[in-house]
């Protein structure tokens, strides 16, 4: 089937670019080490569905034992790591070795984000919801802070300085957007909040 | 026949209500938002509006549900347009024309005809639903664990296969999902499996926490990584539906509805097939084949019927196997499993007048979007204009109320992370996350077909290759795996070719 490409992508470090963002390119090994992690996480399931019960007390008919599906799966998870890791070698063997890796000034960047996004987000939702503060409040926090973190971490932070008035616009969205999720979940629509 | 008119009727009917068409809209609207917003799936929408809705009454719940469907996968058009950017999976395929006719000073007619195809599109879907959905539950009250294991089966490897470009990855991420269903107390003997002694693990893997994370969490992760914000293309003219396209590009309009709509009916394909093929077929036929990828009017008309049209016809398999065709209604098959209503092949016996109920929902969602289409394009496209750092956060605190809302437990919270960061990392390596949904959902199924198909058969495996539809869905499951297998493909590339040069001959052509 002939099917259409996007169009290419600008530059992404252009500040006025539009397309699809790049996905992460791996090296010909990538797949392997995927591969690998996959192949144990079969074995994995597979002892510990061979370990698990089988009922026999209750006189169960050993077709319909817990472990079967979840067995089955598992080593089906082997075969196509296998398989998976035979290509990832095969590529890698046809491919030159010293392939150079994808240039991209802003891989570092990227990685800072993802970070400090997860702990952010791990943050709010381990650490300040649930645990005795309102709701709004515990939002309004994660989503001031989210904001002035993240826009500090910027190919240009010269144009999102931190100040007074930044400062004030986050805790503005922070504490609308909370108060605003709080009223229409929990008094329009009245869902039980954390 | 009759009895079926007089359900669909008395279902219309019943919509006429101020309230519920606002509820509708409502739904479209945050549909809609959502599509527009880059990485923000139907998939979320539903999930996120299942919790919102879980209070109201059923059919008033699967209406906003139903709309939000439809709103989103139209509202994803409009970023295809003006950003390259497609704002759902399934509008991909528009990205190429629809942005080259943005850089043409069209992006107006672009989003026009998007609309008009959108809106026809979904009501040509609409017939099949209310006319093919009875009929394949008759059919479907013949299957036995035998077919709704091989079923299952046959959705998770054909998902895997389609989605994504690599059918390994994508077999791999429907094998996990299958596995994360098999977490928690079993079916047969309420036996506790994988739990490590957790008793908030009893219960499984609850499928609307797992599916904010893995479209959520993982979205917010792909969107926040990207540093740079990107700028909307300007919209100049006019953004009204093209009905004059419409009609002069009717026959693309039918052919690809169709193919959506059939697309549509196989488990596990999604609504991005619909498209992908609508457009391949409208590229074969058309005599102006070198405009395709450059602004062709054909080409955006066929991809976005041929999405849209797939949702009625993903709506059908919901209904009446209990099987979903593409991650979104699978989230829709679960608000209705919430909301009390059992889909599969005995609703039709239960409550015939559901199916008709949701054939309404869908007309009613069709003429939502027709009003936003007219009234609201430029309005909501401010939305493209917040910056992420902004809305990203935002969207996670949804995320956080969403997975909480529907069982009040922080636990769901913790399932939401994990996956999400997982389905991050997972997606940066390649594995598209659709299959793992499937998996989730048709897991129990697969487990629980087995084991009673084996007690059955005595522990034959015979009965699964031989009763009729079984044995069909197994030789489609099996070459579905074999396809991948180089000889095998190199062997039926020949055996077509050859196929092809007799057929050549028989007609009177000649030697090729």
């Amino acid at each position: 089937m002939d099917l259409p490409q996007p169009a290419p992508a600008p530059d992404i470090t252009s500040a006025q670019d539009t397309g699809p963002l790049p996905n992460e390119r791996l090296s010909p090994l990538g797949d392997l080490h995927d591969a690998l992690g996959w192949i144990v996480l079969g074995l994995a399931i597979v002892v510990a569905s061979w370990k698990m019960s089988r009922l026999e007390d209750q006189h169960i008919n050993p077709l319909t034992i817990p472990g079967l599906v979840p067995g089955l799966l598992g080593a089906g998870m082997i075969i196509i790591g296998a398989i998976l890791g035979l290509r990832s070698w095969e590529r890698h063997r046809r491919e030159s070795a010293d392939t150079p890796p994808m240039t991209d000034g802003t891989a570092h960047l990227r990685h800072k984000r993802v970070l400090l996004t997860i702990l952010l987000c791990c943050g709010y939702s381990i650490v300040l919801i649930g645990h005795g503060l309102p709701f709004w409040l515990a939002s309004a926090i994660y989503v001031t802070g989210s904001i002035l973190v993240l826009d500090r971490l910027h190919l240009a932070p010269d144009l999102h300085p931190f100040s007074l008035r930044a400062l004030s616009h986050a805790l503005l969205i922070g504490v609308g957007s909370s108060i605003v999720v709080w009223l229409v979940f929990e008094r329009l629509f009245l869902v039980r909040l954390p | 026949m009759l009895n079926g008119l007089q359900d669909l009727g008395a279902a219309y009917l019943s919509f006429m209500e101020p309230m519920t068409l606002l509820y509708g809209l409502g739904g479209a609207f945050v549909g809609l938002i959502m599509g527009i917003l880059p990485g923000l799936s139907a998939t979320l929408a539903i999930a996120l509006l299942t919790t919102v809705t879980i209070n109201l009454q059923g059919n008033e719940a699967i209406l906003v549900l139903i709309c939000s469907y439809v709103g989103a996968l139209y509202g994803g058009s409009r970023t295809a347009i003006l950003l390259n950017i497609p704002g759902t999976a399934a509008n991909a395929a528009s990205c190429a024309d629809g942005f080259a006719l943005a850089q043409q000073g069209q992006a107006g007619r672009a989003i026009g005809i998007a609309t008009s195809g959108a809106v026809t599109s979904t009501l040509f879907g609409v017939i099949f639903l209310a006319t093919l959905t009875p009929l394949l539950s008759d059919i479907a009250l013949q299957f036995g664990a035998f077919e709704f294991f091989w079923l299952a089966l046959f959705g998770v490897t054909l998902s895997g296969s389609i989605v994504g470009g690599d059918p390994l990855k994508g077999w791999m991420m429907g094998l996990l999902g299958l596995f994360l269903a098999q977490v928690g107390e079993e079916s047969l003997y309420a036996y506790d499996r994988f739990t490590f002694g957790w008793q908030e693990l009893a219960g499984g893997i609850a499928l609307i926490p797992a599916l904010v994370g893995a479209f959520g969490l993982a979205e917010v992760l792909m969107a926040l990584s990207d540093p740079v914000e990107r700028k909307i293309h300007d919209l100049t003219d006019s953004v009204l539906p093209r009905w004059r396209d419409l009609f002069q590009y009717r026959w693309t309009v039918m052919r690809s509805g169709l193919i959506g709509v059939f697309t549509g009916l196989l488990p596990g394909v999604g609504e991005d097939a619909g498209s992908w093929v609508s457009y391949a077929a409208a590229k074969a036929v058309s005599k102006e084949k070198e405009k395709f990828g450059k602004g062709s009017i054909d080409g955006l008309m066929a991809a976005e019927t041929g999405d849209m049209s797939s949702v009625p016809g993903h709506l059908i398999p919901v209904l009446s196997l209990g099987v979903p065709g593409s991650a979104p209604s699978a989230v829709l098959m679960a608000a209705m499993i919430i909301h009390g209503v059992q889909p599969g092949p005995m609703l039709m016996i239960e409550h015939p007048d559901f199916i008709y109920h949701v054939v309404a929902m869908t007309t009613l969602a069709s003429i939502a979007i027709l009003l936003f289409g007219l009234f609201g394009v430029r309005p909501m496209l401010q939305v493209l204009k917040v910056p992420r750092n902004i809305l990203m956060p935002i969207v996670f605190l949804l995320c956080v109320v969403g997975s909480f809302a529907v069982a009040s437990r922080l636990f769901d919270v913790y399932v939401m992370v994990a996956i999400g960061v997982g389905a991050y990392f997972l997606r940066r390596r390649g594995y598209e996350m659709a299959p793992l949904v499937l998996g989730l959902v048709l897991g129990p199924l697969l487990d629980k077909s087995l084991r009673r198909g084996l007690v059955l058969s005595d522990g034959s495996l015979i009965p699964f290759f031989t009763r009729p539809i079984a044995l069909v869905l197994a030789t489609i499951t099996i070459f579905t795996f074999l396809l991948y297998v180089p000889a095998v493909r190199t062997a039926i590339r020949r055996v077509a070719a050859l196929a092809g040069r007799n057929l050549y001959r028989l007609l009177g052509k000649g030697d090729v």
